[in-house]
């Protein structure tokens, strides 16, 4: 289990800074900044900027992303905004609206 | 109790802002939180919360049953019972259905409790507490 759980039941309206790695399965709306893995899970609603280290998505992020690692946007995610990050991937089936940014 | 744990199951993981986390800004919801890092800004949940040993909060806290084992500066109130533990260092008014604290806790502030005195008994002699 990830250190810092969202719930689906929880908004968090403001700053989130972590250490660790996060699971969000609630809203968060503000900023989000983790020096560790992030996971955005179907039905989660991220309406905020997310600095990170590996981003794995199935939920929704408006918002512009950054990833020191990789970022994964899974079947079923949608994503507005751009995306600064090593390694990208996007699955089928999932909605992408943004630039994107691998620093070539 | 045993509410909240249905209400859990219900919505899959309960919340718990860990050790390394710090959260600037308002939590809202219907699930239970546990704060094991630093909070700055209120938490209302209509589950409970629990504020761990370590854990830094300045904040006011609405939920169900609130229990503080660690820091926090802010008023409490809550629809069923309070605990305070004895690691807890609360500093602000604290409401609930049932309050209870531990020893070596150490608190500042004022209990509020509603509870029924036995008839012929008024509260006219006891201290002079605001009345709401």
């Amino acid at each position: 289990m990830a250190s810092t759980v969202i719930g689906a039941g929880i908004t968090i309206e403001g700053e989130v800074t972590c250490d660790d790695d996060v699971l969000v399965q609630g809203t968060i709306r503000g900023k989000l900044t983790s020096r560790d893995a992030v996971t955005v899970e179907s039905g989660a609603v991220v309406e905020a900027d997310v600095t990170s280290g590996p981003l794995s998505v199935a939920g929704a992020i408006t918002g512009n992303i950054s990833s020191s690692d990789r970022v994964d946007l899974q079947t079923g995610a949608k994503v507005v905004g751009n995306v600064k990050a090593t390694r990208i991937t996007i699955a089928d089936g999932a909605q992408f609206k943004g630039n994107v940014d691998m620093d070539v | 109790m045993a509410q909240a744990r249905t209400r859990n199951t219900a919505s899959g993981e309960a919340s718990h802002i860990g050790a390394g986390t710090r959260v600037r800004g308002r939590v809202t919801g219907d699930g239970d939180v546990v704060i094991g890092g630093q909070v700055e800004g209120d938490v209302v949940v209509r589950g409970d919360v629990t504020i761990e040993d370590g854990a830094r909060c300045t904040s006011n806290v609405e939920g169900h049953a609130v229990t503080v084992a660690g820091e926090l500066s802010g008023d409490v109130a809550a629809s069923g019972a309070v605990m305070i533990g004895a690691t807890a260092k609360l500093r602000g008014n604290v409401q609930g259905s049932q309050i209870s604290m531990e020893d070596g806790a150490s608190f500042a502030g004022r209990i509020e409790c509603d509870f029924e005195l036995p008839e012929g008994m008024g509260d006219a002699h006891a201290a002079p507490a605001r009345r709401r």
